[in-house]
């Protein structure tokens, strides 16, 4: 059994098909989702969280079917973490606050666990010392982290983590990549960002998604592999047929895909790459081209 | 921390035996409070148990948030302490305390002004909707914060309304009741308004399982105006609330009752109906 089992879900919001028939399954491990802006992330994480109903296909969480019982839904949401896109903080409330907030609603009733819980999650995100801080008064991305720590509470099954790293500094970024390598071991991790770098360096899986259907599926290697002879350096402007290029650092020029221009050297391609080539058309909604 | 400077053992001990000034004493506790490894060694200079006691106690005490005076008083009553926490975080409730005490207070005003005059269609007009719009602010806001969260929750998002709506009905309910109590006329109508004000609710939850909290209230809010107007044109002031109409209330509540059960059990929507 996956501890994540969709088939032929769809999703629409009026005349937006967000999520058209898509087939995907995660067991333990971390998988990134990548895909351009409305390509249907947030949708599918919703999905997985719960937090909205597919209008058709079947879902299988924990073995579960969330549209079943109320006691089903219930056992699916005890094994849950999320941390949504979007969250709003109820300005008065401390970090501390706020966790123990959500930590209540996860059914920590114990007053001394739970404290200690929070204390842990807290920590784990490297808020320890701005538990007492009011939320409205930390950084955004200190506020960022407040959102994941709860997501952690209780060392969930399923940890559904909509664009974790926005908003984080590097070092933030390299920490949080330890904790969630580290809990991949454990559960099933599902994670959405427009960082091909957090993928590179975190995922086992990749799932690119655009247009609300699933492009790609499979290891960070094999999507690299996917882009190999297709990217290269060259010292001058490169024609239209390109892809995407841009002007590097170094004053050359980045090409992917199209044919190559002259005198051009073949590179080893990135993430980034193989992602910009595998989306096509929909790459210059991601990277336009400089 | 990084700081490769520690607190002298020396230091320790005079920190540790109260023996330090003010100043020097304070960073010294600074350091030590973020030091896990001078915190190690002033604990062969304490009483162990004491310690542990004592850091977890400071560390209670500090972080977590002070309950509000209503939720502490609830407390001593007898509320679970999970669910305090869940009160104390509602911003919606003191919105709704907030409406409460206002409607209240606005009444026994208009109390006083008018003393001896025609008293009891304003009071039938606003005493069943006290609950009523306190109820509908319990909902928060349909952007509420923290909506996304309470929907995931094992928890529940109808378990959090329904305690809400409990809570404020505790708050603004025996204001309304003292009210009545000191009104003109007969006895019974000190409770006689209790019959709308219990069979608008239900209406309003089924209501908004449809149409959201805020239409809700809104269209309870005018019927029940409706009501009270009607009666203004040559009825008794008494008549909304007497026999025949509490039936019709107790029907109108039996049916919001059966709507919702209804829509409970046959909704997709993830995360029940309210
Ligand atoms: N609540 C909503 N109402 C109407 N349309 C919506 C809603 N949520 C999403 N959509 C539409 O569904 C599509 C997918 O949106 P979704 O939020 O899943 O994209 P995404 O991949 O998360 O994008 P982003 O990278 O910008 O977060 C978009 O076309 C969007 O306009
Ligand atoms: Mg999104
Ligand atoms: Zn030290």
């Amino acid at each position: 059994m996956n501890a994540v089992d969709l088939t032929a879900v769809t999703k629409t919001y009026g005349r937006t098909r967000a999520l058209d028939a898509v087939d995907l399954s995660f067991d333990r491990g971390v998988t990134g989702l990548l895909g351009p802006n409305g390509a249907g992330k947030t949708t599918l994480l919703r999905i997985v969280a719960t937090s909205i109903a597919a209008d058709r296909g079947d879902v299988r969480l924990l073995g579960r079917d969330p549209h079943g019982s109320h006691a089903e839904l219930t056992e699916i949401r005890r094994e849950l973490g999320y941390l949504p896109q979007e969250l709003g903080y109820p300005g008065d409330m401390t970090a501390f606050g706020f966790v123990e907030y959500v930590a209540v609603l996860k059914e920590w009733n114990d007053r001394g666990r739970r404290h200690r819980e929070v204390r842990r999650v807290l920590e784990l995100v490297g808020l320890g010392d701005l538990a007492t801080k009011r939320v409205s008064k930390l950084s955004g991305g200190q506020r960022r982290r407040v959102a994941l720590a709860q997501a952690l509470l209780g060392d969930p099954r399923i940890l559904v983590l909509d664009e974790p790293t926005t908003g984080l500094d590097p070092t933030q970024r390299a920490d949080l990549r330890r904790t969630l390598s580290a809990l991949g071991g454990r559960c099933a991790v599902l994670l959405s960002t427009h960082q091909t770098e957090d993928v590179a360096a975190l995922c086992e899986r990749v799932v690119v998604l655009a247009g609300g259907t699933v492009r790609f599926d499979g290891t960070v290697t094999d999507l690299v592999a996917t882009a190999a002879g297709r990217v290269w350096l060259c010292d001058d402007e490169p024609g239209t047929d390109a892809l995407v290029s841009w002007r590097t650092g170094t004053g050359r020029h980045h090409v992917v895909g199209g044919t190559p221009p002259p005198g051009a050297v073949p590179t080893d391609p990135t993430l980034e790459d193989a992602y910009l080539l595998m989306l096509g058309a929909d790459a210059h909604a991601v990277r336009a081209p400089a | 921390m990084t700081t490769t400077w520690h607190v002298h053992d020396d230091l320790l001990a005079a920190y540790v035996a109260g023996r330090l000034d003010a100043i020097v004493g304070a960073s010294v506790e600074q350091h030590v409070a973020r030091c896990a490894e001078c915190r190690a060694s002033t604990t062969p200079l304490v009483d162990p148990r004491l310690l542990a006691r004592g850091w977890d106690g400071i560390r209670d005490a500090v972080e977590s948030p002070a309950l509000p005076l209503p939720v502490r008083l609830a407390r001593r009553c007898g509320l679970p302490e999970p669910t305090a926490v869940l009160l104390a975080a509602a911003t919606s409730l003191r919105t709704a305390w907030v409406v409460g005490a206002f409607l209240a207070l606005s009444f026994a005003a208009l109390a006083v002004v008018l003393a001896g005059g025609e008293l009891l269609a304003p009071f039938l007009l606003v005493a069943p909707l006290v609950p009523v719009i306190g109820v509908a602010a319990a909902y928060g806001h349909q952007q509420d914060p923290l909506e996304t969260l309470v929907v995931t929750a094992p928890y529940g998002r109808t378990r959090l309304i329904l305690v809400r709506t409990v809570a404020v009905l505790a708050s603004v309910l025996p204001f309304t009741v003292l009210l009545g109590l000191f009104l003109p006329g007969p006895a019974w109508l000190a409770a006689a308004w209790l019959g709308p004000a219990v069979a608008l609710l239900p209406t309003l939850l089924a209501l908004s399982s449809f149409v959201g909290p805020r239409v809700a209230v809104a269209v309870v809010a005018l019927g029940w105006s409706a009501v009270v107007l009607f009666s203004l044109r040559g009825l008794p002031a008494t008549w909304p609330v007497e026999a025949t109409q509490q039936l019709v209330y107790l029907a109108l509540a039996a049916m919001s009752l059966v709507v919702l059960a209804a829509r409970s059990s046959r909704d997709r929507r993830i995360g029940a109906v309210l």
